[in-house]
């Protein structure tokens, strides 16, 4: 009875055509990819001791990973998966200090396989913390580093794997495709819009007038706005890439080319903005226009989701009875 | 949207659609077979070319203008109530996804959800348009017919369709909004031809015929769920027009005290009171006179 359901609600509903094999192919998996040869090389880094390098690759790996996390849909596909990302990077998902747990590992002997016995302790904010505020000639501290960079990779390759052997399933539903694709990037921007920039800028409903630079995701590495713009370029990937089949082109399918032609403006805008931003620019007048832009980008998603849903703006004759 | 009248034959949300006119006519013809006393007035002229039937023919024309060029540009839309919903959600209670159900879950819910809802919203409104005064006024529009068409359904006063479509934006906009917030664009509708499937489905059984002659009844037990033609026919009629407002469902009759079943009524006549009857029997009548009497009466 249930497939029968299912099947009549698939077969019953509009179809739909998704971001194809393509964009899989060279976003999705080539985002994780990039991310995973940054983790490396951070790895083979720290090895030799090379903390300038490191400091310089963090911000590679960040601008990878954030793209990797903004397009993040492995949960959908399988839900053993939707929690991966918080076992590498736990902005806004844990309220524990972990600079005060890391200092005391430190300053300790115990042995490191168990004291970092935390999945916090093994985030890409962990690593950021030792590499930009440790000294990484400190035979611990790099010991410490190196656990951090082979957990980063280890779910890395993880999420690879996993992409990998979900693709068929992501590929033949489109209508499903599609739908947690939009989802993602609905999350991605709010998390953008009320966590990266409204909680430093004091826009968000929780810090509102009351801006603080610490509350950056990447505050100690100044990476913030290079996570920013990578998010954003992420989006671009997603809705408005020119040589393959993007949500972009299934909205404009659909008939809602205007509502995705404004999203692209938005996100173009935005760009443009963090582009010229420096750090300490979340806290001014150009953070505080970049929320404006973020919140425009995220209403105009959710525009593109009601196109989604044609039936909502039609009147229906249920009068006259 | 449709301007041109005729466009309503070809549009699966149109009560006459072709496909449900046509289903209709099927029902109505074996309905028929089976009670030959029936077939005399209901092929007869005298009901098709009947004074009130002609006036629904003509005011169908008009309003379906009207709707378009004058009441849809003042109307909110769903849309505009479902991204307000969900802004309004989201600065409350902060960015949430409702985690652990597949599509085709949150597709059913959200398909019965908006059904029942959107049912019940219709059966408050029409009773409201019985029991408030000042809305009676312009609902007599609609029961001032003598004879039942199909296309009395669309026999209402713009302030009527004005009222259905807020109804329709803030139902709809309501279970949307929530339902996007909850879930996304994860969420969708099980339809048939772009229309919620239980509408269609309902649609399709005949609901042509509660505006006519045929009075199919579907026995005492489904008519405590499910409104049967003849029990809106009895709801059109001058001694029973205080029962049975509901549109497809006959549940909420029931839960709130105003179901009646074909069983209890045999005889039924058409229209409001004698006195009242020449106010709207006229096409600038049926506009006009509503706020006359509401002017007469204070």
């Amino acid at each position: 009875m249930k497939k029968v359901i299912i099947l009549t609600a698939l077969l019953f509903t509009f179809c739909a055509n998704a971001v194809d094999k393509v964009f899989f192919e060279q976003v999705i998996i080539d985002n994780v990819e990039r991310s995973i040869v940054s983790i490396k090389q951070i790895n083979a880094s720290i090895k030799q001791g090379q903390s300038k390098k490191s400091q310089a690759l963090f911000a590679q790996l960040v601008r990878h990973w954030k793209k990797v996390e903004a397009t993040y849909m492995l949960g959908d596909l399988n839900e053993d998966f939707l929690d991966t990302p918080r076992y590498i990077d736990i902005f806004h998902g844990n309220n524990e200090d972990i600079k005060a747990q890391l200092d005391l590992i430190i300053s300790t002997s115990d042995d490191l396989s168990y004291a970092l016995y935390k999945h916090s302790h093994k985030t890409i904010n962990a690593l950021e913390y030792l590499l930009f505020t440790q000294d990484l000639s400190n035979a611990r501290v790099s010991a410490m580093a190196l656990i951090m960079a082979k957990s980063i990779e280890r779910y890395l390759q993880e999420i690879k794997s996993a992409y990998q052997a979900h693709q068929a399933k992501f590929v033949q539903d489109e209508q499903f495709a599609s739908a947690i694709l939009l989802n993602t990037l609905v999350s991605s921007a709010y998390a953008l819009k009320e966590w990266r920039i409204g909680d430093v800028v004091g826009l968000s409903k929780k810090y509102k007038d009351h801006a603080d630079a610490q509350r950056a995701e990447y505050a100690i590495s100044q990476n913030s706005t290079v996570a920013i713009l990578s998010i954003l370029q992420a989006h671009k990937q997603a809705i408005d890439a020119p040589n393959y089949k993007d949500f972009g082109d299934v909205a404009r399918k659909f008939g809602a080319s205007k509502e995705i032609n404004k999203t692209t403006d938005y996100l173009n805008q935005a760009i443009a903005q963090v582009e010229k931003m420096q750090e300490q620019d979340l806290l001014n007048a150009k953070g505080k226009s970049l929320y404006q832009s973020t919140d425009r980008l995220m209403n105009s998603y959710y525009l593109s989701l009601m196109n989604k849903l044609g039936f909502i703006s039609k009147v229906l004759d249920a009068d006259g009875d | 949207m449709a301007i041109n009248p005729l466009e309503y034959l070809i549009d699966p949300h149109r009560r006459i659609y072709w496909v449900f006119l046509f289903s209709s006519v099927v029902i109505a013809a074996v309905f028929l077979w089976f009670n030959p006393k029936k077939r005399r007035l209901n092929l007869s002229k005298k009901l098709w070319l009947h004074p009130s039937a002609l006036l629904d023919y003509g005011y169908f024309i008009f309003i379906s203008v009207f709707k378009v060029l004058v009441i849809l540009p003042v109307l909110i839309g769903a849309k505009e109530v479902a991204l307000w919903v969900n802004d309004f959600l989201l600065t409350q209670y902060g960015f949430v996804r409702i985690e652990g159900f597949s599509y085709s879950q949150v597709m059913v819910s959200f398909t019965l959800i908006l059904f029942v809802l959107s049912d019940l919203s219709r059966y408050w409104l029409h009773r409201f348009l019985h029991t408030v005064p000042w809305l009676w006024a312009f609902h007599k529009v609609h029961h001032s017919a003598k004879v039942l068409t199909p296309l009395t359904f669309y026999r209402v006063h713009p302030i009527e369709s004005l009222l259905f479509g807020l109804r329709y934006s803030f139902v709809i906009g309501l279970v949307s909004g929530v339902f996007i917030y909850g879930f996304g664009a994860m969420i969708g509708i099980v339809d048939i031809l772009g229309v919620n499937a239980l509408a269609f489905v309902f649609s399709f059984v005949g609901s042509n015929l509660r505006h006519s002659h045929i009075g199919i009844s579907f026995g005492a037990i489904i008519e405590h769920f499910l409104i049967s033609p003849k029990q809106h026919q009895i709801h059109h009629s001058k001694q029973h027009i205080n029962v049975n407002f509901g549109g497809f469902l006959a549940i909420w009759d029931w839960f709130f005290n105003s179901l009646v079943l074909s069983r209890d009524v045999n005889r039924v006549k058409f229209g409001i009171k004698y006195s009242e009857m020449k106010y709207f029997s006229r096409f600038h009548q049926l506009i006009f006179s509503p706020f006359f009497l509401l002017f007469k009466s204070k």
